[in-house]
């Protein structure tokens, strides 16, 4: 592998995009248009979202009050509900990402309950009872469906036990995400999906181009080899993948003031790696694809499944259960979780490792396959 | 990472390449796609310092042959060898150029910019580009429009852009795949006097071309049909040997002797 060379063909791929100024506008202004159009899009239904219930109430004679609220929740499927019988674990599982909240019922919960009954029988006054809930916000839709739902299976057991009577308060404590808006929950995603869509098809098409005008001939021709071609490529792309994702945060902070808590490198990192894979993805399908129409008609076939399935604008619980295999298949998928991750939750590269590593295969395993599909001469 | 395809060193000095003035050798070459016989049991000898034409009508075989001495595609069967190293070559690889007979150019790069792409590809220093980038420009005569974008050129100059980038790097031994289709009769005479000044300064050029009367001015000249070489020799050799006086007249005759 000569790095001048594949410098070389970089440096021609970013030329031509220099003299292009309207391509070079468009993939600066697309990222824009996009953030600012799905600004404030919602997603589908919530379920199945992972959460810890610690239930450390002691109940009364009566029974436990924390119990009934617990089979209520258990009896829908927004949650789903893993157990603890300690206090930090329910909270690390949530600072670890393995769930989305831990629900706390404190000892004497029921104790609290029926005493702020029995109180407002009797006309004195009592503190209602309080269930803590300990929520990562980094994702707002979920945070949102987690109280929701909570409050709704208290009403429920009130309700349902005691007649209608405030005895219980839901106390709301957020671990990550403070305070975190829809924005700060999209910006990530919007710019993991421009640069995979900008990327591809950028690639697939100089490709296209490159076989049916004869250049590619006439570069692996010359002593090129196919990985300085290849490689050439993934460092142009993935250069302006960087760009754009660097245009994307910019206009994030300055015009939805969402702020960066993790290492903004990180996230460019995460970026480039996706940028270079979807070049791969390019250049893979640019070898199918006959001329530049049929490229495009890839597009939706890697466009729609990007937007619904890898929790762009809705979480993964959104996505039907039948269809969320398919969104482990999607490098999107890791690309956008690694980035709300470091810049909602502040994650560092010790917790984002897993996600960097899926994407760094996917970079290296579609260059190494396309470095191969042009090596192979029929 | 991935695998050197072209430094790697494999010089195969067999005998069966030949003595080492004969820049391209081949030995029963052939090429079919599908049912197609591209190229069939090809034999051909091209002596250093040569203008070598490859003439036949379209579908003939040229651009396979060329492409398959380039690399670009495999043979079926037969070998070849240039420079005296067998194809696909690696170690011999910057002393030869190729122009494919699609354009082949960026067209939304500049003219000098496509330059020094090719020079980039042969490891050319700035200098060293400086220079050849400057005499190449002057023989295209496209010095004035070496900042415009290849797209806003004219075919002829386009033309004329993809040449140079074959020769950017003073290759010894060069491939042009229909240099002068669609390309106006002044140009063409253009074309020609820069042919002789590679032979001159002891390059051996292949061409291909489906013009018979070009093909008068080449040192020698092999007649394709159908995959198959139908005659070969110096094109007054041909003449005299067939009694026609166009080489057109010699296709035609050779092309009847071989379906008879
Ligand atoms: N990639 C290919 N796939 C299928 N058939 C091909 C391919 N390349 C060339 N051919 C066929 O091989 C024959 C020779 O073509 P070619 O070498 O291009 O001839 P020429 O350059 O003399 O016009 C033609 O019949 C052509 O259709
Ligand atoms: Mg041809």
């Amino acid at each position: 592998m000569n790095l001048v060379r594949a410098y070389a063909i970089a440096l021609k791929t970013l030329r031509s995009l220099k003299h292009d100024r309207r391509t070079a506008g468009f993939l600066v202004l697309m990222p824009l248009f996009m953030i600012a159009i799905f600004g404030y899009t919602f997603g589908g239904d919530i379920k199945d979202v992972d959460v810890v219930v610690v239930d450390l109430d002691a109940g009364s004679a009566n029974g436990s009050v924390a119990a009934l609220i617990r089979e209520d929740l258990a009896g829908r499927d927004v949650l789903r509900i893993g157990t603890s019988e300690d206090r930090d674990e329910g909270m690390n599982a949530v600072k670890d990402g393995e769930a989305w909240a831990a629900i706390i019922f404190a000892p004497e919960f029921t104790v609290r309950v029926e005493e702020a009954i029995e109180a407002s029988r009797t006309g004195s006054s009592a503190a209602p009872a309080t269930v803590e809930v300990h929520i990562d916000a980094s994702n707002p839709n979920i945070a949102q469906a987690v109280v929701a739902e909570l409050q709704t299976a208290v009403q429920a057991v009130l309700v349902g036990y005691y007649g209608a009577n405030p005895a219980i308060t839901v106390s709301e404590d957020r671990i990550y995400g403070e305070d975190a808006e829809f924005i700060d929950f999209f910006a990530p995603g919007v710019m993991g999906l421009a640069a995979m869509m900008i990327t591809f098809m950028l690639s697939i098409i100089s490709f296209v181009r490159e076989r049916s005008t004869g250049t590619l001939d006439r570069l692996l021709a010359t002593p090129a080899t196919e990985g300085e071609i290849v490689g050439g490529y993934a460092l142009a792309f993935g250069l302006v993948a960087l760009v754009q994702s660097a245009v994307i945060l910019a206009a994030a902070m300055l015009l939805f003031q969402v702020s960066i808590a993790g290492n903004a490198l990180l996230v460019l990192l995460t970026i480039f790696l996706l940028g270079i894979g979807s070049q791969g993805l390019g250049f893979l399908l640019s070898s199918i694809a006959k001329n530049e129409f049929q490229a495009v008609q890839f597009t939706p076939l890697i466009l729609f499944p990007s937007i619904l399935l890898a929790g762009v604008f809705w979480p993964l619980e959104a996505v039907p259960d039948l269809l969320r295999p398919v969104s482990d298949f999607i490098p999107l998928t890791y690309a956008v979780d690694a980035c709300r991750s470091v810049m909602i939750r502040g994650w560092d590269a010790g917790e984002i490792w897993p996600q960097l590593v899926v994407l760094a295969g996917f970079a290296a395993g579609t260059l190494l396959l396309s470095a191969y599909s042009l090596k192979k001469r029929g | 990472m991935m695998e050197e395809r072209k430094t790697k060193d494999f010089p195969r000095s067999d005998s069966a390449s030949g003595s080492s003035d004969q820049v391209v050798r081949t030995i029963g070459l052939s090429k079919s796609f599908g049912e197609v016989r591209a190229v069939a049991d090809l034999d051909l000898s091209i002596p250093r310092g040569c203008v070598y034409g490859l003439i036949g009508p379209n579908g003939s075989g040229k651009t396979s042959t060329i492409r398959i001495l380039n690399g670009l595609i495999r043979a079926n069967a037969g070998r070849a060898w240039l420079l005296g190293e067998e194809v696909p070559v690696h170690v011999n690889i910057c002393r030869i150029g190729y122009m494919p007979q699609e354009m082949a150019i960026y067209a939304e790069l500049t003219v000098l910019e496509n330059l020094e792409l090719f020079a980039g590809m042969y490891s050319l220093n700035k200098e060293s580009l400086a220079q050849r980038a400057d005499a190449l420009l002057d023989m295209i005569d496209l010095t004035e429009r070496s900042d415009s974008l290849v797209s806003t050129l004219s075919g002829g100059m386009k033309h004329r852009v993809s040449l140079a980038c074959a020769l950017v790097h003073d290759p010894e031994l060069v491939f042009l795949d229909e240099p002068t289709v669609g390309v106006d009769p002044e140009l063409r005479m253009g074309f020609w006097d820069h042919f002789s000044d590679l032979k001159r300064a002891g390059k051996t050029i292949v061409l291909t071309t489906h013009y018979m009367d070009e093909a008068v001015r080449c040192d020698r000249v092999g007649m394709m049909r159908l995959g198959r070489m139908i005659a070969e020799d110096t094109p007054r050799g041909l003449m005299e040997s067939t009694g026609e006086t166009h080489l057109e007249d010699v296709f035609l005759h050779k092309a009847r002797e071989g379906s008879a």
